[in-house]
């Protein structure tokens, strides 16, 4: 039996101090690591059926309501380019927050495994401590993430973070109460053995989970990529904006500025660096009932005053662009509260755009903009690609955009055909 | 008990728990997708308005007018002459005027001076914000009218030279390709459809001044049609 025979010899040794509370302060903690990165889990694998889902976004998951609208801190990080990793090998990507999962099993199994003994030596809760230094370590880096890419914390990750450092903390305390003394090692069983055993069953608890989930997620059904085109793509009311990509691949995205989708999209295809082939032009369809027929109930209030600021900025529609994406939250509360306050909000930092804010002119263009969505017959939705006339899936706009813009490319790619 | 054993036993549990509910997880997605990928999604598709107003017998009237006025079916005559109006109406003046009346929020009267047919400064906002506010709306009729005072003739021409220099200014302001295929225009001289005194409470270019019939029917009437034909 390995780990018997590779027990620390420090063990034989009677100690007069035994870290029972810090050790099951440590599982408490890990088991609260285990709830919030398995809800956390839950809600991304939830995603892999291609479909919209309401996820939990509660510091205590199971209490409040889950997040059906999006606009979540949640969602944006569920969304974003930094919820898995490895997203161009496989749809969707792994999740960050399963080899999470693996590890705070592992510290809960290792917590409760000490425990069980009579005795616990220095080198064992050393190595406590070094393994939960990772999830800790792991919790600062996506914290600062959250805070300085994503620009918003989740609840749920908040959860992991307060319980990477809760099961830190019981580590060191559990070290610290330990006796310190220590027998050098003898027989089979050295420190640094023990370190390698015990570090391959947490790899093993990690990987374990990651390889179930790949053995179960359902592939990519390649036939998904053959959708239709638009029916006339070609831009005879002047409407598009050309203001991103230096790409050669001819593409054309239908978005919304006030849409929390579309600015997660635009993070994920800059973060791809798929983005870059790229030459798109925006089409705007700005799901506000101000000027859009085709919504009963503005989803996203002011987002017609906001595409008439991009199309009278010209040259400046990216900034523009730009800045309604950082701000969306607070356009979208103001275009609430009616058009003098959005365009006022507008005005206030583009002062240029205020002679041509609200002219029957460039409320003609959005108008336009809009006939041409019609013309082409497209779901009232936002964002839609079309890369060389091909639609991206709706489905695939989130989590499989790496994964599926990367075929679509080869695809054109290798059929040596670019249309216009 | 035997440690070793309670250790391999943990590590055993440590891994079913952890294993078990991603498989759980991820199969139940695979069979969600397996569902969702054999039906049609239901989401709206982008279309042009058709209100509650657009009804059978709307529609009818609306489709003769725009055949005959050469808006539909590649037709190459340019507008509708009074009597074609009336032909192709098949209806009493007042029934025509009567079709328009739940129109009357996306609806203006131009107004001109007595036997004039040039825009001022008024009328020319007033055409621009009306034409602006399309929305959904497929087609856009100008149906000009002329006063009593004058000979039949003399009117119908004042009445055509009105409607024109409506669509000249529209086509002038607004860059639009398709403007011939989505503006209807009717000239009614003054023998078809005058308007009556209900329509000077109706969104007009000349609000300062009294209203009666005879500056009411000096005008081109303009609306944004919301109906799919």
């Amino acid at each position: 039996m390995v780990p018997h025979n590779m027990h620390d010899p420090a063990e034989s040794q009677p100690r007069a101090t035994f870290p029972r509370k810090s050790l099951i302060l440590l599982a408490v903690f890990a088991c609260a690591g285990v709830a919030f990165a398995g809800v956390s889990c839950f809600d991304f694998i939830a995603h892999l059926d291609r479909q919209v889902h309401a996820i939990t976004c509660s510091i205590v998951p199971g209490l409040g309501a889950r997040d059906a609208s999006g606009a979540s801190g949640c969602h944006a990080v569920l969304m974003s380019p930094y919820s898995s990793v490895l997203r161009d090998l496989t749809w969707g990507g792994i999740p960050i927050a399963l080899p999470a999962l693996g590890v705070f099993v592992f510290l809960l199994f290792r917590a409760i495994d000490l425990s069980l003994r009579s005795r616990v030596s220095r080198n064992e809760t050393s190595f406590m401590v070094a393994a939960s230094a990772l999830p800790v370590l792991t919790s600062i880096a996506y914290s600062v993430i959250s805070l300085t890419k994503i620009g918003t914390f989740c609840k749920v990750c908040v959860g992991v973070y307060g319980s990477s450092l809760g099961v830190f903390v019981a580590a060191i305390a559990a070290h610290l109460v330990t006796s310190p003394a220590e027998p050098a090692p003898q027989g089979k069983a050295s420190r640094f053995g023990l370190w390698a055993f015990y570090f391959l069953e947490g790899v093993a608890l990690v990987i374990f989970p990651v390889f179930i989930y790949l053995a179960f997620k359902p592939p990519y059904n390649e036939s998904l990529l053959h959708t239709s085109g638009l029916r006339h793509p070609e831009d005879k009311y002047g409407v598009m904006l050309d203001m991103r990509g230096g790409g050669k691949v001819p593409a054309i995205e239908v978005l919304d500025p006030l849409c929390p989708a579309c600015k997660g999209f635009s993070e994920r295809l800059a973060a791809s660096g798929l983005g870059a082939d790229l030459q798109i032009k925006f089409v705007l369809f700005p799901l506000d009932k101000e000027c859009n027929w085709m919504v009963g109930e503005s989803l996203h209030a002011g987002a017609c005053a906001v595409s008439e600021a991009l199309l009278c900025a010209g040259d400046r529609a990216s900034h523009v662009l730009e800045w309604a994406f950082e701000h969306q939250a607070e356009l979208r509360a103001l275009g609430g509260q009616g058009q003098s306050a959005i365009y006022g909000r507008i005005k206030q930092d583009f002062p240029a755009l205020a002679t041509c804010l609200g002219t029957p002119k460039v409320r003609d263009r959005i108008n336009q903009g809009l006939r041409w969505i019609v013309a082409n017959s497209l779901p009232v939705l936002t964002p839609q690609l079309f890369v060389r006339n091909q639609k991206l899936p709706d489905e695939d706009t989130d989590l499989g955009l790496d994964f599926v813009l990367a075929r679509v490319l080869a695809q054109g790619a290798a059929g040596g055909e670019v249309r216009p | 008990m035997n440690f070793g054993r309670a250790h391999i036993a943990l590590v055993i549990v440590a891994l079913v728990g952890v294993g078990f509910p991603v498989a759980s997880w991820t199969r139940a997605a695979a069979s969600r997708l397996a569902d969702t990928q054999s039906k049609t999604p239901e989401v709206a598709t982008a279309s042009a308005s058709d209100m509650s107003y657009c009804t059978g017998d709307l529609k009818v009237i609306l489709k003769r007018v725009l055949v005959s006025c050469g808006l539909v079916s590649g037709g190459s005559s340019r507008g509708c002459q009074p009597l074609q109006a009336r032909q192709v109406a098949a209806m009493s003046g007042g029934d025509f005027n009567a079709l328009f009346e739940p129109l009357a929020q996306r609806a203006a009267i131009i107004q001109f001076d007595k036997d004039n047919a040039e825009l001022d400064v008024a009328a020319a906002d007033l055409l621009e914000k009306t034409f602006s506010d399309r929305r959904g709306a497929s087609y856009f009729f100008v149906v000009s009218r002329a006063s009593p005072e004058g000979s039949v003739e003399h009117n119908r021409d004042l009445s055509h030279r009105r409607g024109n220099v409506v669509l000249d200014h529209i086509k002038a302001k607004f860059q639009d390709p398709d403007i011939d295929q989505e503006v209807g225009l009717l000239w009614l001289g003054k023998e078809f459809a005058q308007l009556d005194r209900q329509f000077c409470q109706w969104q007009r270019s000349r609000t300062s001044e009294p209203c009666n019939t005879a500056d009411l029917n000096r005008s081109a009437f303009i609306a944004w049609i919301d109906c799919r034909l």
